[in-house]
């Protein structure tokens, strides 16, 4: 196979993998329950009001205004790309300093970043490069914030409801 | 082209789809998660184009910042904290 279109479908199993990741431990830290800080709620309802539903807009609002586990993911692909296990795990603490400067109480972020670099690292094992999972969480951010933000706080609204509130 | 162009690529694309989308959008909230993307999208660049230890640290320090500014903008927008007594 051409080796621009291996590393096109790496990037794109990549994104799939890191969409897995920060929504599973977004929605496992409890994201869509309550914004952590009033600009949050106020996303939420903003994205409510245009069609959306409340509880993906919450968790919307949670991830502009505080890194969660899609920025844990995305500064743990950088920091393997750059220096391995010990670069993913620098970013964690970089990301749990970065939680507390924006006031937010939660683990989400810390979290996604010390998962990230152990999923990022075994899939090295397997050919791939940790620069396709820099790609892939960019791609995978865009999916939930950066097409359709109705369709996308529906859908995390659903999986809020699958998980049981 | 190897992984790193392609992703950085892909990164750079997605930035200014990013930009074009928070400029089209009228209300200031909404804005706010294409910003976010631009934030990743331009982050991702920075470990991609500089390849360094300090680089890690810049791209931190930078997607930090931008998101410590979305929180601000929005909660001023949203009323901020009432501190009157």
């Amino acid at each position: 196979m051409d080796i621009s279109l291996l590393a096109f479908v790496h990037i794109l199993v990549a994104a799939a993998v890191c969409w897995l990741n920060f929504i599973a431990i977004d929605l496992l830290f409890r994201l869509p329950a309550s914004g952590g800080v009033v600009g949050a709620t106020a996303i939420g309802k903003h994205i409510e009001a245009k069609g959306g539903a409340l509880p993906g807009g919450i968790m919307m609002g949670n991830i502009v205004s505080s890194p969660d586990a899609s920025a844990g993911t995305l500064l743990a692909s950088c920091g393997v790309f750059i220096a391995g296990i010990p670069g993913g795990l620098l970013t964690a603490l970089l990301v749990f300093i970065g939680n507390r400067i924006c006031n937010d109480p939660g683990y989400a972020g810390t979290t996604g970043a010390i998962s990230a670099t152990f999923i990022v690292s075994a899939f090295t094992l397997i050919g791939f490069s940790p620069a396709e999972f820099i790609a892939g969480m960019v791609i995978a951010i865009l999916t939930i914030q950066g097409i359709s933000h109705r369709h996308s706080s529906r859908l995390l609204a659903y999986l809020w409801r699958a998980r049981g509130g | 082209m190897n992984p790193q162009d392609t992703a950085l690529a892909a990164c750079a694309v997605i930035a200014v789809y990013a930009a074009i989308r928070v400029a089209l959008e009228p209300d200031t909230l909404r804005k706010l998660p294409f910003l976010n993307v631009l934030s990743f999208a331009v982050a991702g660049s920075i470990a991609l184009i500089l390849p360094h230890p300090l680089s890690l640290v810049a791209a931190a320090a930078y997607f930090v910042g931008t998101t410590l500014e979305s929180n601000a903008i929005a909660s001023t927008y949203a009323g901020g904290l009432d501190r009157r007594e």
